[in-house]
């Protein structure tokens, strides 16, 4: 022990000594600025919108398409043919407007999830509430209950929710696998109940139906869908974005986002019913979309980092922009026949978790 | 800051984990927080954080407004945002779920200063942190390629990012290699924030502590300075071992040197 250590003496503790060679090592990958990052997510967004409606059977130029829009909005005479005025404003660009905010929606939802439940797995579709919101929502369809199908998709997916993590929690503590595992279950239990549902009560294509509510799919979306979409999108996704430093306080667990004067009961609560809105939003017009809320944060943070200010803006303009393409391949790749845009994201999604996985940034993934 | 824990009890599953807990830690200077596993400790220093609510009594300290004010506040009902200003919990051994740099986990003690918009309201705080647990060189590096000593120090750096003037502590030379830990408590000692750290070796307690309290099942064994405290019966009652008590031939402090079970009468 040496004699510097004698009690009466703080002032001339030593600091903690630099460990040999400590400097060199790994460095941390440099983050780009975010309004660099956001500001080439709107432009590609922008882009995506205007060069995905063009895409289809009707043969239409960039330059038509940003004519109507304009005129639609009060800022030009309208000047482009009726018909293609239609396809644009009455056909496509509702349904392109809906896969952008539903691909968002999807990806903040699937952010939120794996900080709060420090799972890096967890996402709405793996979770069972996408599932759960489609029960709720097929439920309302055939059954003819006097609810508004968001609400009951809402409800669907808050009652997965809570099915799901008490499951999980059931005899033992909640842990990413148990998570998962409660998930598979609740999600296989709604999706049987769904279809069971709509076998039972559809007269026509049942099939199709189910596959729609299911894998997901754009085909019948309108400029209501794409303002229920917007709504939740906007409103959710500004409450989350305001308390991305109380998501962040989630990196070291419950406790540590405690003592950082965060209350934790309260804001999981409060989190995780606004992710089931989203999902209820985004499941009653589009059907249970995966993969984009699994893989989307994880792939995003490689550039942004997992600090949610910069993570959740940047996961939301990836996702707008995936599902768009998404959207575009599905109904155009086996035209005149579209297939579940569940399945695009699927073929584009599965590739990109095992490239992540093999990147290693599985060490956490245990 | 000062701190005072009066009658501080919590239950946890019913159980009484700790009980009747009375004690006036020194403020500005390290206070040991001794006993065997399951004592009590860290739940002890958790009532203490303010993120427990007690079950009965109450954890005062100073008007966070007035550092030198005698403790009258109840910690557990201070604004959360404003304990995490002056309180600082580090955990025993917890990781990061998420690929974090080392300079964005000590900005983690930072999110009780961030504006409703994210802005820091402290320029060099982090930067600050990361040179006073001299950790500053690690700056750049990932988070899940540090050492346990590295670790640590960053633990250090994010909880001094938050400024505070009660330090709490849970087993923090935990997997520290000797010179690592004899560091880490020369630092902790030379920083003159009032700090309690929860630790299992009494021979470091008895070195670097001005004052030290034994829990024992719950309750306060006994407190006060470790040369009073650490004698052969106290280990013998609390940890079940005999021990000789000798003095340190440098720094006159209390050695414990225990004696293997059946070699006491030899």
């Amino acid at each position: 022990m040496p004699t510097s250590d004698a009690p009466p003496a703080p002032a001339a503790a030593p600091g903690v000594p630099t460990a040999p060679g400590a400097a060199t090592g790994p460095r941390a990958p440099l983050r780009p600025p975010l309004a660099l990052l956001v500001g080439t997510g709107v432009a590609a967004l922008v882009l995506t919108l205007l060069v995905a409606v063009t895409i289809g059977p009707a043969d239409l130029a960039v330059g038509e398409v940003v004519r109507s829009v304009l005129a639609h909005l009060g800022l030009r005479e309208p000047d482009v043919p009726r018909l293609h005025d239609a396809i644009v404003w009455d056909l496509r660009l509702p349904r392109v407007v809906t896969a952008a905010a539903v691909g968002a929606g999807l990806a903040v939802a699937g952010a939120v999830m794996q900080s709060l439940t420090r799972n890096p797995l967890a996402d709405p579709y793996l979770l069972g509430l996408s599932s759960g919101a489609s029960l709720g929502a097929v439920a309302v369809l055939v059954l003819g209950v006097g609810l508004l199908l968001p609400v009951a998709a809402f409800a669907g997916a808050l009652l997965a929710l809570v099915a799901t993590l008490t499951l999980a929690r059931t005899g033992g503590t909640l842990t990413p696998t148990r998570a998962v595992l409660a998930g598979l279950a609740v999600s296989q239990l709604a999706a049987a109940a769904t279809s069971f549902v709509i076998f039972w009560t559809a007269t026509g294509d049942s099939y199709r139906e189910i596959l729609s509510w299911l894998m997901g799919s754009l085909a019948g979306a309108t400029w209501t869908s794409a303002t229920i979409a917007g709504v939740a999108l906007a409103v959710v996704g500004t409450v989350v974005l305001l308390a991305s430093g109380r998501l962040d306080a989630f990196a070291f667990g419950d406790t540590a986002a405690a003592a950082l004067g965060v209350d934790v009961d309260r804001t999981r609560w409060a989190m995780m019913t606004l992710v089931a809105l989203l999902t209820g939003a985004m499941v009653a017009v589009s059907g249970a979309i995966g993969f984009v809320g699994l893989v989307l944060p994880h792939a995003v943070s490689v550039v942004t980092g997992p600090a949610h200010r910069r993570l959740l803006p940047v996961a939301a303009l990836a996702g707008a922009v995936l599902l768009v393409w998404a959207d575009t391949l599905a109904r155009t790749v086996f035209d005149p026949r579209e297939l579940p845009v569940g399945i695009v994201t699927a073929l584009i999604g599965v590739p990109v978790f095992a490239v992540l996985l093999r990147r290693g940034r599985g060490a956490a993934w245990s | 800051m000062e701190l005072s824990i009066a009658g501080a009890g919590a239950r946890l599953g019913g159980r009484w984990v700790v009980d009747g807990i009375d004690a006036t830690p020194p403020p500005g200077a390290l206070t040991g927080l001794l006993g065997p596993n399951g004592a009590g400790k860290t739940t002890l220093l958790r009532l203490v954080a303010g993120i427990l609510q007690p079950g009965a009594g109450a954890v005062l300290v100073s008007d966070p407004g007035a550092d030198d004010a005698a403790p009258t506040l109840p910690v557990h009902t201070l604004a959360r945002r404003d304990r995490a200003r002056h309180v600082a919990l580090l955990e025993q051994s917890s990781d990061a779920a998420v690929p974090l740099s080392v300079r964005e986990v000590v900005a983690l003690g930072r999110i009780p200063y961030r504006t409703l918009w994210g802005t820091d309201t402290g320029a060099g705080a982090v930067d600050r942190a990361l040179v006073a647990a001299s950790a500053a060189h690690l700056a750049d590096r990932p988070w899940s390629t540090l050492s346990g000593g590295e670790r640590q120090r960053v633990h250090i750096a994010r909880a001094l990012a938050q400024e505070p003037s009660l330090l709490l502590l849970d087993e923090p030379t935990n997997h520290l290699d000797v010179s690592a830990q004899l560091a880490l408590l020369g630092f902790v000692r030379g920083l003159g924030v009032t700090t309690v750290a929860a630790l299992h070796d009494l021979n470091l307690a008895a070195a670097y502590c001005e004052h030290v309290l034994v829990l024992s099942d719950g309750r306060l064994a006994t407190a006060g300075p470790p040369a009073e405290v650490l004698t052969p019966a106290l280990v013998r009652d609390v940890y079940g071992v005999d021990a000789h008590v000798l003095s340190h031939p440098v720094t006159g402090r209390p050695v414990i040197a225990y004696s293997p079970p059946g070699t006491e009468d030899a």
